[in-house]
């Protein structure tokens, strides 16, 4: 049994469609890749399975309980939690204490949600930035302090929406090893959508690709890459022939 | 047991801020055997009134981060609850107090469900009609007096406890001084509280909040249900000062503005911002209001000063006095 179940879904905004017919599964010993150009609707699919955005038709399954029509919150009270492409921390709370208010969805009491915080800090790496404001740490700190903060409300699964953005190479590479440790270690099954296509393809057990709202391939991530319909995806139809004229010759 | 650890806990708070709270404490407790006019005392039970009040609107208006113009309506329902029960029913003051924050925190609850759907200058506009609507209704309705209010009659010898009524003005200080440190210690446990976190969080960005399993809507009525309690338990005590209230003095525009006012001066969304403001405000309203208006004949120049003082801090620094604080102390570091 899967542990999250996408059944057909579509979402229109009026005649729009940014998702069309979208099925797949993710279970809860995988990492699975949700990659696709620009405005291919991987943000609206995340925002149509957390429950920010109601869906246009289709179920989402989540734990073996439909999850369609739950509120965004209750839907993270389920254990599916998400982080934001964007984020902004503007506020004037400290590092410990924002990243509480995940911990706080598990338990009313202050002093455990303080303990169950600072392990998940522990855990990445972050526990030093306890007492900082989020106001004053570097982007990539807080995106790991936004990470620690989903995690800290112990989810079963965690969609990731562009966690790599912004970041250089090496902070790529920590980040990688991060995940991967995060899915082993405390196992969490992860569904990221990524433009930084080496990290998707070095995470993800499978990958889906989704093309103007459409999922156009699914399989491991090395057959994926060298499937016609995603290179063509990508780079459009010219390098999809020029690369059979270059194989036939 | 938590809760009142949590109530407790000042551990968070710079130490120089402590040793300063200690020292107003001090002051506040020994200020009736100091030499003071009548209207010093006045213009201090004034100031813990309008702190109590700040602090209530500082929940929805500080932490919650929406600013809230109906303060009034709940000062004027605890009022009239304790002095309604006290003409016709020979109620206490210790029962009726409870109950007229029941029957806020009840209405609260009931304008409180629509009104948080709303955002910005929209829930704002809200919060100055629901308020208007119902000063609008006391007015007519003879039960509570109408426009002319009530008038609380003596319920025997001073000083009496039971019904509050005192001849001297240093018991109702002490009144009030017990509710506003009981009000202190109430906050600084809510602000530890999982509401209290969240409410900062829904402040910072509600997707993000939202996706952390918070209900916004339910969490900012509960919120907005404590700010209601602390105002209206000042409201009943107001009725018991005074012996008279009608809708105008309890109920009205200025008042809501006034506690606004000085939660914003002193700092919104900070422990001790309400207090600042109201230990600017209210002695420069009681003082320098009345030698403006009296002798020097320039009455409601004051209101234009308030003004001013408002445009000159939301510019400056929006986060008023303690946040010029905050701002010198971070630059010192």
């Amino acid at each position: 049994m899967a542990l999250l179940r996408i059944n057909n879904v579509s979402k229109h905004f009026g005649g729009l469609v940014a998702n069309r017919d979208v099925s797949f599964d993710v279970d809860q010993d995988e990492v699975v890749g949700l990659i696709g150009p620009n405005g291919a609707g991987k943000t609206t699919l995340f925002n149509c399975i957390a429950g920010f955005y109601p869906v246009t038709s289709g179920t989402v399954v989540f734990d073996g309980q439909d999850i369609t029509p739950l509120r965004d919150f209750q839907v993270a009270r389920m254990g599916l939690a998400r982080t934001f492409q964007i984020f902004q921390a503007s506020g004037d709370l400290k590092v410990v204490e924002n990243v509480m208010v995940g911990s706080f969805m598990r338990t009313g009491s202050r002093g455990s949600a303080r303990r169950a915080a600072l392990e998940v800090m522990e855990f990445l790496g972050i526990a030093e930035t306890a007492g900082e404001m989020m106001t004053e740490l570097p982007v990539a700190a807080q995106k790991r302090v936004a990470l620690a903060t989903a995690l800290a409300s112990d989810p079963k699964l965690l969609l990731l929406d562009e966690v790599g953005a912004g970041l250089n190479p090496s902070e790529i590479d920590g980040l990688i090893a991060l995940l991967q440790r995060i899915h082993t270690e405390r196992g969490v099954a992860l569904l990221l959508t990524e433009h930084v296509l080496e990290m998707v393809m070095k995470l993800s057990h499978r990958v889906i690709v989704l093309e103007s709202g459409q999922k156009i391939a699914e399989g491991e991530p090395a057959q994926v890459v060298k499937d016609p319909e995603v290179v063509r995806a990508y780079l459009g139809d010219h390098y999809v022939k020029r690369q059979k004229e270059g194989g036939d010759a | 047991m938590e809760a009142v650890k949590n109530a407790f806990d000042f551990g968070d708070m710079p130490r120089n801020e402590l040793g300063l709270a200690a020292v107003v404490l001090a002051f506040l407790l020994s200020f009736p055997l100091m030499p003071h006019s009548s209207f010093g005392m006045a213009t201090m039970i004034q100031f813990l009134m309008f702190s109590l009040y700040g602090m209530g609107w500082n929940l929805i208006g500080g932490y919650g981060g929406q600013v809230d113009l109906g303060k009034a309506q709940y000062v004027g329902i605890g009022a009239y609850t304790t002095a309604v029960m006290m003409i016709r029913w020979d109620v206490p003051f210790w029962f009726s107090m409870p109950v007229g924050m029941a029957l806020a925190v009840g209405w609260s609850f009931i304008i409180g469900y629509p009104l948080f759907r709303l955002k910005g200058h929209y829930f704002t506009i809200a919060t100055i009609a629901t308020s208007l609507v119902l000063k609008d209704l006391f007015e007519v309705w003879n039960f509570v007096g109408g426009a002319r209010g009530l008038e609380i009659p003596l319920k025997g010898d001073f000083p009496n406890w039971l019904y509050l009524q005192f001849r001297e003005d240093y018991y109702y200080y002490y009144v009030i001084l017990g509710m506003f440190l009981i009000g202190f210690i109430y906050m600084n446990g809510f602000r530890h509280s999982r509401l209290g976190y969240q409410l900062r969080a829904i402040k910072d960005n509600e997707h993000v909040a939202r996706s952390l399993g918070i209900d916004v809507h339910w969490s900012k009525i509960k919120a907005y249900a404590v700010a209601t309690a602390y105002v209206a338990m000042v409201g009943s005590f107001h009725a018991c000062y005074n012996f008279n209230i009608e809708p105008e003095d309890t109920m009205s525009l200025d008042l809501s503005v006034l506690i606004a006012m000085m939660a914003m001066l002193g700092g919104a969304g900070s422990m001790w911002g309400p207090i600042i403001g109201a230990a600017i405000l209210v002695p420069m309203k009681n003082y320098l209001g009345s030698w403006l208006g009296g002798q020097a004949g320039f009455a409601g120049i004051d209101l234009a000063l308030y003004g001013m003082i408002i445009m000159f801090i939301a510019a400056a620094q929006p986060r008023g006095v303690y946040g010029i604080v905050e701002a010198m102390r971070a630059r010192r570091r």
